[in-house]
């Protein structure tokens, strides 16, 4: 009895300082803005602070922006999600296969996670820009300048496709852990069956990896939704709104609007349909995992 | 639910104490300088120590300590911003609500309005006829809400438009003196000329793009203006009717002719003026010296600023920078005036000037720097600032006027969209976010 009230005080300690800067930091915050989007608190008279009920809310619903910012982050997650997911696990299945310079392909495909997304965005500025290198390329293959960034039609798939290059390696080395993960002795046993190349991918690979999918699939989805560096850095949201995300509207009603109660709210509606959104991924996924689990057993 | 509001701002505060930016009593001594008997005046400015921006704020707050010695101590502090203003306006709202703002500030200012609306700066001490005429009118008229003044400049700023000589004398085309500048048709029939020769060397008449932010409408503005538009009524509280007026449309059209005409690059190209492909460019007054600089077989010229077929000759030509206000906290509002008044005149502007050549706020400095009489470029930029200069929009929602100006000139001239719909689609957004000034 005595031990164990003392391993609880130990526990608390380590515990206690964590516990205090999450509090202070995320929890606090949390329920301050949860609190504050039934407000009209406005950053430059805080004294003059009401409570509005759901006006914001209401407000953030008629709001043609807001929409369009929600629309554009969806065409994002759209691109992103299958482009990034299946990205990473083709990089991972070739890098898998590759016997020299792994180390090179490696840390070739990583690097672009590690650099700040700032870095990146100028430095596809450049790639993207009317006499950069993309479209000095483009010109050798007779394809015309395209604008990429600058139209508000080619704006959102330019920025989606830069933001898979430089997420893509984190997932890589994910999956690429995974598949070494693998007992080598289930491909053993389907050599022996004659099993084809596909047959093995498809029966042994993918089932072993489903549970990292599932982790990817998540992670993924939730970093596309967050999108707001990219279209910050490189086109301000333009053109003509095409590439204004939700968090972007949230820090423009916040930070340069002061309208600190409005984007509280829309902070929480975000929240809440990220939620929703992975609660039904979580329960979709979980469903065929079960069903594999049982096919499992039953094989052996 | 009023007392679930002063909860949230009483763990704020909490955490504000806890994070170590509580409210800071300082006593003599405690800084060295600060001597017995003398009024502490604190004072924040938005760049680091290490620029020379910062270090030229620094000299005249020195400056500013002996020549009051005995009387004010002013203590510095420097708060780093990024870019578009960030970081130094978040610090200050932070500051707002904790009620630890010094006793004075900096201010950008298009934002003068929106912090006297909001009781964040008070109305400067009366100044006499005297100490206000050494002013330009252009940092006045900026520092003035309600008809009372409440910031003066640090430093002013102005907007060139830029030609490059040899290209025009090649093209046979002379520039207009100051009072004659050349109108929009006029500067059409130029641009036409100009196409066929900026074609043969891979580049466009006009190097002109319109960024995000605040560039766009601190350089296309004057188009507004010269053409007997507004973006928002005299009071700052009503946009309707007045940024999307008939004046205004026919403007938004007028660039989106310059597009269609081919006469710029839609998207925009680096460098396009300076390496000798473009015969014009708006920039600012910085552009002479990274010229002079770094582009030194550029050719630079300043014309005047193009007007409207309308324009009368009322003042019309970009303005505004940084200025310094006292804010609603200060208890000595004498002593942050006289801090004030030394940070905004002529020896801290000229220091300024030497240390990163941005324009001083008064004639003396003009004066005083020998290369606004010498080249002939600076003292366009000069001339042009102090008898055409016009404030951006006063109003408490300029950053929503700036950003609706911006994205409307995109619409309409990149991506050739109606222009009476946008502005109409700019009115709205503009007068929901002054719904909480009016409703007052």
């Amino acid at each position: 009895m005595k031990s164990k009230k003392s391993n609880s005080l130990m526990g608390m300690a380590f515990f206690g300082p964590a516990l205090l800067l999450l509090t202070l930091f995320l929890f606090l915050p949390m329920i301050l803005t949860l609190i504050f989007s039934f407000t009209d608190y406005f950053a430059l008279s805080p004294d003059l602070t009401h409570f509005v009920g759901l006006e914001n809310f209401s407000k953030i619903f008629k709001d043609e922006l807001f929409s369009s910012a929600f629309w554009n982050t969806v065409k994002f997650v759209l691109i992103i999600v299958p482009a990034q997911s299946l990205g990473a696990l083709g990089l991972a299945l070739l890098i898998n296969k590759v016997t020299i310079c792994k180390k090179y392909f490696k840390v070739a495909f990583f690097i672009p996670v590690v650099m700040s997304l700032a870095v990146v965005s100028n430095l596809w500025m450049q790639i993207y820009s009317p006499e950069g290198i993309l479209n000095t390329m483009l010109s050798h293959i007779g394809i015309d300048a395209q604008p990429f960034i600058y139209s508000s039609n080619q704006a959102l798939p330019s920025i989606a496709i830069m933001s898979v290059w430089q997420g893509v390696g984190y997932q890589m080395i994910i999956f690429l852990g995974g598949l070494q993960a693998i007992n080598p002795a289930l491909y053993e046993a389907a050599e022996m069956d004659h099993a084809s190349e596909w047959q093995k991918f498809k029966d042994i690979t993918l089932p072993e990896l489903k549970p990292l999918c599932v982790f990817v699939f998540i992670t993924v989805t939730i970093g596309a939704f967050r999108m707001i560096v990219q279209p910050m850095i490189m086109t301000g949201g333009g053109p003509s709104h095409s590439t204004y995300t939700l968090v972007y509207d949230i820090y423009e009603t916040g930070t340069v609007n002061w309208e600190i109660g409005l984007a509280s709210a829309m902070a929480i509606v975000f929240t809440i349909f990220v939620v929703i959104l992975t609660i039904i991924q979580t329960v979709t996924t979980k469903d065929k995992e079960g069903k594999y689990a049982n096919k499992k057993t039953k094989n052996s | 639910m009023k007392k679930t509001v002063s909860i949230a701002f009483a763990s704020m505060l909490f955490i504000s104490i806890l994070s170590g930016c509580g409210y800071k009593n300082v006593n003599p001594g405690d800084v060295s300088g600060y001597d017995n008997g003398e009024t502490y005046i604190s004072m924040w400015v938005h760049t680091i120590e290490d620029t020379p921006e910062g270090q030229a704020y620094k000299k005249s707050v020195e400056q500013f300590n002996k020549k009051f010695d005995g009387t004010y101590f002013a203590d510095l502090e420097f708060i780093p911003r990024n870019d578009s203003g960030g970081g130094y306006s978040d610090k200050i709202n932070a500051s707002v609500m904790s009620g630890d703002l010094p006793d004075v500030i900096t201010v950008d200012g298009p934002n003068v309005a929106a912090y006297a609306a909001n009781g964040i700066i008070q109305p400067l001490a009366e100044l006499t006829e005297t100490e206000r005429s050494v002013y330009l009118d252009s940092i006045l008229e900026q520092g003035t809400y309600n008809d009372k003044l409440y910031a003066l400049g640090a430093m002013e700023s102005s907007v060139g438009l830029y030609y490059n000589k040899a290209i025009l004398r090649e093209a046979g085309i002379s520039v207009p003196d100051a009072e004659n500048p050349w109108t929009w048709s006029e500067f059409t029939e130029i641009l036409e000329k100009l196409k066929p020769v900026m074609s043969e060397k891979n580049g466009y008449p006009l190097d002109m793009t319109f960024p995000v932010g605040e560039a766009s409408i601190y350089y296309y503005a004057p188009f507004i203006w010269s053409n007997g538009g507004d973006l928002i009524s005299a009071d700052g509280l009503n946009a309707d009717n007045v940024f999307n007026s008939q004046e205004n449309t026919e403007t938004m059209q007028y660039f989106r002719s310059l597009v269609d005409n081919k006469y710029m690059s839609q998207a925009p190209v680096e460098k396009l003026f300076e390496s000798g492909r473009a015969a014009f460019k708006f920039d600012g007054a910085w552009e002479v010296n990274t010229i002079y600089e770094s582009y030194p077989d550029i050719e630079l010229g300043v014309a005047p600023y193009v007007v409207s077929n309308n324009w009368n000759g009322e003042r019309y030509t970009p303005t505004g920078s940084w200025a310094y206000a006292a804010t609603s906290k200060t208890q000595n509002i004498d002593a942050a005036t006289e801090l004030v008044k030394w940070m905004s005149g002529t020896d801290s502007g000229v220091l300024l000037f030497e240390n990163t050549k941005s324009m001083p706020s008064t004639y003396a400095a003009y004066d005083q720097i020998t290369l606004f009489e010498e080249d002939e470029n600076y003292k366009a930029l000069y001339e042009q600032l102090r008898d055409y200069g016009h404030p951006r929009p006063k109003t408490p929602v300029y950053p929503q006027v700036s950003t609706s100006f911006q994205q409307a000139l995109e619409s309409v001239a990149l991506s050739g969209k109606d222009a009476q719909k946008q502005l109409d689609k700019s009115v709205e957004r503009i007068n929901a976010k002054l719904e909480r000034y009016t409703r007052k």
